[in-house]
């Protein structure tokens, strides 16, 4: 009913303002939440190649704020007016994915000519799917690296990563005394970016070392007050407040602008590496190793085709163009492919000239073939806030952590619970 | 002139269209895009809240089912309420006070006779009309514990707290940041109606022998209790409605400790897009605003002094 | 000027008054000082109160990542419609309350005032859903239409209802002698003088529309028809890391151009805020 009066409205509107476009052209608009202009220059390239085979056809990318860019989305469905395709954060896929909110992908995959889906391990594609439909394509899978100023330890005369993996001593603790040491000079040591005390799911790069994860496996339950992750928060908290290793809330520290000796982010970030005078002498290692030894872990983004767009069919077209073998040959320079075929040194190094064939080999494709990633749940917006809320109580210098880790239990089991 | 009377007489003849009834009809045609905005804008979206708020509604999903009072039941067992109505009532209360008090204090100085008082009150109001979001962005960059204010507190040979990450100082934060954003609002209401008091009053208690501070508890406060009401009830519904400020400075925390209820509703409605208790929220919202201003109006009564 | 205070008090009324002014004053100048500070000084610790060397380049890339041209015309055209159209709206009805005998006019102004008391936040959900009905979604239409007839509207109506109760009728009835309309009498008598209190009609409304916040980010989704407030608190790299100094560059840019009209027209300003009626 309420859709029928909308588009009575909206078809009213467009006759009489004579905005209606020629039966014949149709536009396509993905939703992004990059809005670097390499980026795009790179999605334009591919969408005219898309438009010079399909007359008629325009496609734009919409770049909406990183900060509030689910909310802004939902916002657009709910408006009637979403985009054709969106990326999606794996946390936010599930909810999608069961609203019925996304267009089934499996058919135009398998018909594509070239295509071949079979490319992709089976378990790239698993965290975009439901019920064996595939809803969204895996666009990156992007491991976690420690990007490190060697200047800057060097001059406080503390090991540096890479002496520490000659040795076979990168772990945790080890990279926590070297920020340790940094940090005592007056700079700061180990900066996990994005997390800012607020965005706790960045943790998870390091708490996986501890084989730590915020849910059950069956997400029924809260799994923050598990032994593991106690370990995890624990060494967390004491990185920060006791060794002063990692910088304090309400700090700002920025690895790129020379305040910090290493930084825990995803290898994209390499672009974002300081040139001309602000240079220093960086590295790019892996994850330390934490009690389960070695490890990587792996931050995904997929994209999918809106259900209520206007011509999803179109939409799934161009998303299988988008993601052909040549085009993510392309793309592998910004965002690491789940393409079994592209995933060796050569192409990613051809992709990524910043970085050498060493750190590529064994953050890039080592990460994406062991990486774990977040653990999908629905509900994610609520228990994500509640959790941030729930933790905040952990960062304080004589936080009682198994305190602060039940009572968050006890506020998230119930909505665990629920689904 | 005597044209003039003429067709005024020539119009009172006519009939039906009296003097009076043309005077109502213009006054209905004046009152009516209000009148007809208040009914699109404010009563039937206040009808519609209520009637939301008896629904289970997820955009995402498209689901609107009628659950009946289960969302005001829901309230009733939210873990997260108690918290947010005592962080809401600290909030609303602490601005008040201090917006209240602080712009009192500065309209009795600014009211002096002294040199320089036009600058001063024109640096006090600036903030009034820097916008919202650009202040309160700056503050978050001074609040930060390697920020601008603990830089400032260091001069003086004092360690800052790490403000917006410890529940006591991010409530204090939050509340003196938009005190003092607002402040001259009041500051100026203040001044004009200190400036309306009758200077005899003053002299005539001189003669009497008063002493200074009898006389703004004897007369100053009285003479502008009438602006003092007004001013109180306008700032306190103000206090009710801040969003802006805790969305960019703490996004509620830390913990639940800056989660005012107007924040609370838009992550409810917004962010988790469960629209039917966001709108449950909105009653419980409408009803304190509503019994709080009674309360004062009838306060009035009792402590106002005079009114025109 | 004469004042009454001995030369002690006067200093420390001086003094006070300088101490106090520290918080209002100082976060506008470190705004504007670092704007120009390359990122590395911005923090600064303690800061710099005045920039070490200049960098203006974060003033051209506030323009380069945000249509920011486009979304200061988005604003101040939006204000600009929403404070024309409160005035006539307001100044109408307020005349109305004030002057005109009709029937039920009391019990239709107590139906208004309910306007004064709704947080805009409680009727936002049923907004949406209308607007969205009405296909107005991501555009200006919302943030026009709701405060010009809806509750924002309404403190303007009660400020010039109070200005024109306090107004001597014996103009008007003078030109009613003379056979003047009431519409007439509205637009060449009673507006005239009513001038302090549209301007502080005009202040108010303005500020409200220049510093809309919740109301855009809800309504308006594609950046070249964001507001400013909205554009501010998107300033951040592909990732969601903020960018200071580009922030600090924009949020300056908003807020400078209003502060110095502001500070030219301070004198009106002022008084138009002390006629709000408000002094009771």
């Amino acid at each position: 009913m309420r859709r029928t009066i909308l588009k009575t409205t909206l078809a009213a509107l467009t006759v009489t303002t004579g905005l209606v476009a020629p039966a014949f052209s149709q536009e396509l608009r993905m939703a992004i939440w990059s809005a670097n202009e390499a980026h795009l220059a790179l999605f334009n390239e591919i969408a005219d190649e898309f438009e010079a085979s399909h007359p008629g056809v325009t496609v734009t990318y919409d770049s909406l704020a990183f900060e509030g860019y689910v909310t802004t989305l939902t916002t657009q469905i709910a408006g009637g007016n979403p985009p054709d395709l969106a990326w999606l954060f794996d946390t936010t896929a599930p909810d999608f994915m069961a609203a019925g909110a996304l267009y089934p992908l499996t058919d135009t995959f398998a018909t594509t000519e070239g295509y071949d889906i079979a490319d992709f391990p089976p378990a790239t594609l698993t965290a975009w799917s439901r019920d064996g439909v595939q809803y969204l394509y895996p666009f990156s899978t992007s491991p976690f690296g420690v990007f490190v100023n060697n200047d800057m330890i060097k001059a406080a005369g503390a090991k540096t990563p890479a002496e520490l993996i000659a040795a076979g001593e990168w772990t945790w603790d080890n990279a926590i005394a070297t920020a340790a040491t940094v940090a005592a000079t007056g700079k700061q040591g180990l900066v996990v970016r994005d997390f800012d005390f607020k965005i706790w799911e960045n943790l998870a790069e390091i708490y996986a070392g501890w084989g730590a994860h915020p849910w059950s496996e069956d997400t029924k339950s809260c799994a923050f007050n598990s032994t593991e992750m106690v370990d995890a928060m624990s060494f967390i908290h004491d990185a920060i407040f006791v060794k002063k290793a990692m910088p304090g809330p309400g700090v700002s520290a920025d690895f790129f602008a020379g305040d910090a000796a290493m930084t825990t982010t995803q290898i994209s970030r390499a672009s974002l590496l300081p040139k001309g005078d602000a240079a220093f002498d960086w590295d790019l290692v892996p994850l330390p190793s934490g009690p389960v030894g070695e490890y990587a872990w792996v931050g995904r983004a997929g994209i999918g085709v809106l259900a209520n767009g206007k011509n999803p069919e179109l939409a799934a077209e161009f998303l299988a163009f988008f993601s052909s073998k040549d085009n993510v040959a392309k793309l592998a320079q910004f965002f690491p492919p789940a393409r079994q075929s592209l995933l060796t040194a050569d192409v990613l190094s051809a992709a990524n000239p910043l970085l050498t064939k060493e750190q590529i080999e064994a953050v890039v494709i080592r990460g994406v073939a062991t990486g774990q990633s977040t653990q999908q749940v629905p509900n994610f917006a609520q228990l994500q806030q509640t959790a941030r809320a729930g933790l905040d109580g952990l960062w304080q210098p004589q936080a009682d952590i198994v305190g602060v880790l039940n009572a968050l239990c006890d506020r998230l089991n119930p909505l665990l619970a629920a689904n | 002139m005597a044209l003039a009377l003429d067709t005024s007489q020539a119009r009172r003849k006519r009939g039906f269209w009296t003097m009076a009834r043309r005077d109502a009809a213009t006054g209905y045609l004046f009152i009516t895009p209000q009148l007809i905005g208040i009914i699109i804008f404010v009563l039937i979206p206040l009808g519609l809240v209520f009637w939301y708020s008896l629904h289970e509604w997820n955009v995402l999903a498209g689901s609107f089912r009628f659950t009946g009072a289960a969302n005001y039941e829901k309230l009733l067992s939210d873990p997260a309420l108690g918290e947010v109505m005592t962080v809401t009532a600290v909030f609303s209360a602490g601005l008040a006070l201090l917006n209240m008090s602080l712009a009192l204090g500065l309209a009795l100085l600014l009211n002096q006779k002294l040199a320089f008082m036009t600058v001063f009150r024109t640096l006090f109001f600036s903030p009034v009309v820097v916008s919202l979001v650009a202040w309160t962005i700056v503050w978050s960059f001074l609040l930060q514990s390697n920020g601008g204010i603990n830089g400032l507190l260091q001069m003086i040979g004092v360690e800052g707290p790490n403000w917006l990450r410890n529940p006591t100082t991010a409530m204090i934060s939050v509340i003196v940041v938009q005190a003092l954003k607002n402040v001259g609002l009041n500051m100026i209401l203040f001044l004009a109606a200190l400036q309306g008091v009758p200077r005899e009053l003053f002299e005539a208690a001189r003669v009497d022998g008063v002493p200074r501070f009898k006389q703004f508890y004897r007369i100053t406060l009285p003479m502008i209790s009438p602006t003092i009401l007004l001013a109180s009830i306008v700032t306190i519904v103000g206090a009710l409605q801040v969003f802006a400020q805790i969305m960019i400075l703490t996004q509620g925390g830390p913990g639940f400790s800056t989660t005012v209820l107007v924040y609370y509703l838009y992550q409810q409605a917004f962010q988790f897009y469960l629209f039917g208790y966001g709108s449950t929220l909105s009653i419980v919202l409408l009803v304190i605003v509503g019994a709080l201003t009674f309360i004062q109006w009838q306060l009035r009564r009792k402590f106002v002094f005079y009114e025109n | 000027m004469k004042t009454e205070l001995s030369p002690r008090a006067q200093a420390l009324a001086y003094l006070t008054l300088c101490v106090l002014l520290i918080p209002f004053v100082f976060p506008t100048w470190w705004m504007v000082t670092s704007s120009v500070k390359p990122v590395s000084q911005i923090f600064a610790f303690p800061p710099d109160i005045w920039p070490r060397a200049f960098d203006f380049s974060s003033y051209s890339d506030v323009f380069k990542i945000q249509p920011f041209a486009l979304q200061y015309w988005n604003s101040a055209y939006i204000a600009g419609i929403v404070t024309v159209g409160t005035m006539i709206v307001a100044s109408m009805a307020g005349y109305a309350f004030a002057r005109i005998k009709f029937p039920f006019a009391n019990a239709i102004f107590m139906v208004v005032l309910v306007g004064l008391l709704i947080p805009s936040e409680v009727t936002l959900v049923p907004l949406f859903q209308l607007f969205l009905k009405w296909g107005m979604i991501n555009t200006h239409w919302p943030l026009i239409l709701v405060p010009i007839f809806g509750a924002p509207a309404v403190f303007a109506t009660f400020i010039m209802r109070q200005f024109f109760i306090s107004l001597p009728v014996e103009l008007e009835e003078a030109a009613r002698v003379d056979g003047l309309g009431r519409f007439k009498i509205f637009w060449t008598i009673a507006l005239p003088l009513a001038r302090p209190a549209l301007a502080a009609v005009a202040i108010f409304t303005f500020l409200g529309s220049w510093n809309l916040y919740l109301e855009p980010i809800v309504f308006i989704s594609s950046a070249d028809k964001f507001t400013l407030p909205q554009a501010l608190t998107q300033f951040t790299d592909a990732y969601g890391g903020p960018m200071w100094n580009i922030q600090l560059a924009a949020a300056t840019m908003t807020a400078v151009p209003v502060l110095v009209v502001f500070i030219v027209a301070q004198k009106q300003f002022v008084e138009g805020l002390a006629h709000t009626g408000l002094k009771g």
